[in-house]
């Protein structure tokens, strides 16, 4: 079933810099789908735009078939998406617990344990966490909420190796077990190898591709 | 997680930032509450000084405009006087609280025996040492010895319009008698002449307050020059005692005003009264005074004004630059809320919130203290410190400004930000 639609989706910046040129596209519940492409080609913005942090130029983007630019993007952002930056983004005058909850109104030990904080570090400002731990409550965060779609950009990029395995399987189980509809944004090939769909962005244009091409894509 | 709790650990956790607000705004009342207080300390003044002041006008005979005669004493004027009709006439134009007009007459004094009272330093001569300088008065409350200072009611109360046979005499002159108020006297213009004596009630007595080397009158040294040897008498008392005497009228009057801001306004409606022919008189405005007194309090009052207006304006400027900068290093975490949904209008109300819960603890604090600073503060301005109060009513006052100058502090602060969209404000921060 498809969660998300893009349907004929522009974005030009400054009224000039044509980024995104009429994308069309379906995201399924349960699967997780990776988008690549060259830096600057529009990785994040398309990645922005089906969350609702900024507004298509043109074109529609649905979930659930509902227009979310008619249904609000603030509450798209509140019920439907939950991001995981590359930065992290976590506030920091709140704990590990305290950020998982701003999107959550279930207890966020259990979530955060179960990432691999121990109950000392989930009440530990997160700014004395490490990259991998901060990185670990983002996702906690995400995976706390009742949202069905994530949203991950380059979720592995500041990580080392065995950190980025641990990700790396963590939004895959969310897709394949949770049936969450998991969009990430990467420029890894060993993150886009996980993924069911691959999708690269090439000069404001998106290609489907299967996981085959996905390691053709590798192979390049 | 709500909006309240995020304002409270905000607050908590970023207590440095807390503690500079809460500085801040606690500075800004003091000054600001004190100001007021002050500045009230300086309204209550100049209403106070509206009030005391003699502020004043006289209307005189113009003999510059009547003609002249001559007799036996060499020429006079023959202008018309004032008469006590013409003086009702203008004492009841709204405005005028009180007049006064007086005979000046030597009237000897003796006690109800028959006995002369001696002046305060006796020449030794029964018919000279028995005699007073005195004024018939309209209100001898309103005599410029009164007004002056020179002379002090202690006893008793003035004489005016509503008594018939009465005197005011000095304290130095009743004890030396063993007089008191409620106590009669004899009054005579001329001693054994036809002037009638009349018996006067003692209703006042006063003290002489002025130097000892002011207490002589214009002239010379004469004793009943003495301020202990001046006497008042009712207006009408002196008529009694002068019937002999050509009854002309009163060469001037003074007008006293309520409130001195309106000295111009009451001339003007007094010289409107068209039964008097103003060809005839003169009016002088006494208020070189009040002037002189209003200007220095009126400059104080704007010099004060000035600073509280100045001390408020740099002060919100300073608590808007400091929100402003400490909410711009906020950007991020706005990208951060408004990405996982949260609403603009609730980080607005969550910002709102953590600085109400610092002015929550900082105007209290600061109306306590401000007590002491205003009194402080006050007495460089020249006021005493009972009459520098700082009242609930300027908290209540600066409080509801306060906190909707805070409000507006914050959307200012905000709106910069808040109108981008979250995308924009997190790119922005990476």
């Amino acid at each position: 079933m498809n969660i998300m639609e893009l349907q004929n989706v522009q974005y030009t910046y400054d009224n000039k810099k044509k980024v995104l040129k009429g994308i069309n596209a379906q995201m399924e519940q349960g699967k997780m789908y990776a988008i690549l492409g060259p830096s600057g080609c529009g990785k994040t913005t398309l990645l922005s735009l089906l969350g609702g942090l900024d507004s298509p130029s043109s074109g529609k983007i649905l979930y659930l078939g509902e227009d979310i630019a008619k249904t609000g993007l603030a509450d798209h952002r509140r019920s439907h998406v939950a991001f995981i930056f590359q930065s992290y983004n976590l506030i920091d005058y709140l704990t590990p617990m305290e950020n998982v909850a701003l999107t959550s109104k279930l207890p966020s030990l259990p979530i955060l344990e179960q990432l691999g904080l121990t109950k000392e570090e989930a009440r530990r400002n997160v700014l004395k966490l490490s990259g991998g731990q901060q990185q670990r409550v983002a996702i906690a965060r995400a995976l706390a909420s009742d949202a069905q779609i994530i949203l991950a950009d380059e979720p592995t990029g500041n990580l080392d190796e065995d950190t980025a395995a641990e990700i790396r399987a963590i939004l895959k189980d969310s897709a394949h077990k949770s049936g969450k509809c998991v969009v990430i944004v990467t420029h890894s090939n060993d993150l886009a190898k996980e993924a069911d769909v691959i999708f690269r962005l090439r000069k404001g244009e998106l290609q489907a591709s299967d996981r085959l091409d996905g390691i053709s894509l590798k192979r390049q | 997680m709500n909006l309240g709790i995020r304002a409270v650990l905000y607050t908590v956790r970023k207590w440095k930032k807390t503690l500079l607000v809460f500085a801040l705004l606690l500075a800004i009342m003091i000054l600001v509450l004190s100001g007021l207080a002050i500045a009230d300390a300086q309204e209550e003044q100049s209403a106070e000084l509206r009030g005391t002041t003699g502020v004043s006008f006289t209307v005189s005979r113009n003999t510059a405009t009547g003609g002249w005669g001559s007799g036996n004493g060499g020429s006079y004027s023959t202008q018309e006087y004032l008469t006590p009709d013409m003086m009702e006439q203008i004492a009841s134009v709204d405005g005028i609280k009180a007049y006064n007009a007086s005979i000046r007459t030597i009237l000897c004094l003796s006690n109800t025996k028959g006995q002369w009272l001696e002046q305060l330093e006796p020449t030794g001569h029964a018919l000279v040492d028995c005699q007073f300088y005195s004024y018939g008065c309209f209100n001898s409350e309103y005599h410029s010895l009164f007004l002056s200072g020179a002379l002090v009611l202690c006893d008793g109360k003035a004489v005016d319009m509503s008594d018939d046979n009465e005197i005011v005499i000095s304290k130095e002159i009743a004890d030396k008698h063993g007089l008191k108020v409620g106590d009669t006297i004899q009054a005579v213009n001329t001693p054994l002449s036809d002037d009638q004596t009349m018996e006067l009630e003692i209703v006042g007595v006063f003290e002489v307050v002025a130097d000892k080397t002011d207490e002589r009158n214009n002239f010379n040294e004469a004793s009943y020059y003495d301020y202990a040897n001046n006497a008042f008498v009712s207006e009408a008392a002196m008529k009694g005692l002068l019937e002999n005497y050509a009854d002309v009228g009163y060469a001037s009057a003074d007008f006293f005003v309520s409130d001195p801001e309106q000295l111009e306004v009451i001339i003007h409606q007094v010289q409107s009264i068209n039964s008097i022919n103003w060809n005839n008189f003169l009016v002088t405005a006494n208020d070189e005074v009040y002037e002189r007194v209003s200007n220095s309090i009126s400059d104080t009052s704007t010099l004060i004004t000035t600073l509280v207006i100045i001390t408020t304006v740099i002060s919100m400027v300073l608590i808007i630059l400091i929100l402003s900068i400490s909410i711009r290093s906020r950007k991020h975490e706005i990208g951060i809320l408004l990405a996982t949904g949260i609403g603009k209008t609730v980080i607005l109300l969550q910002y709102v919130l953590e600085i109400f819960l610092v002015a929550i603890a900082a105007f209290p604090l600061a109306y306590l203290s401000s007590r002491q600073v205003a009194r402080a503060l006050g007495t460089l301005f020249g006021k005493t410190v009972e009459n520098v109060i700082v009242t609930p009513h300027h908290f209540i006052l600066v409080s509801v400004v306060g906190t909707v100058l805070l409000v507006m502090a914050v959307l200012l602060s905000c709106i910069p930000i808040i109108r981008f969209s979250p995308k924009n404000i997190l790119s922005q921060m990476e």
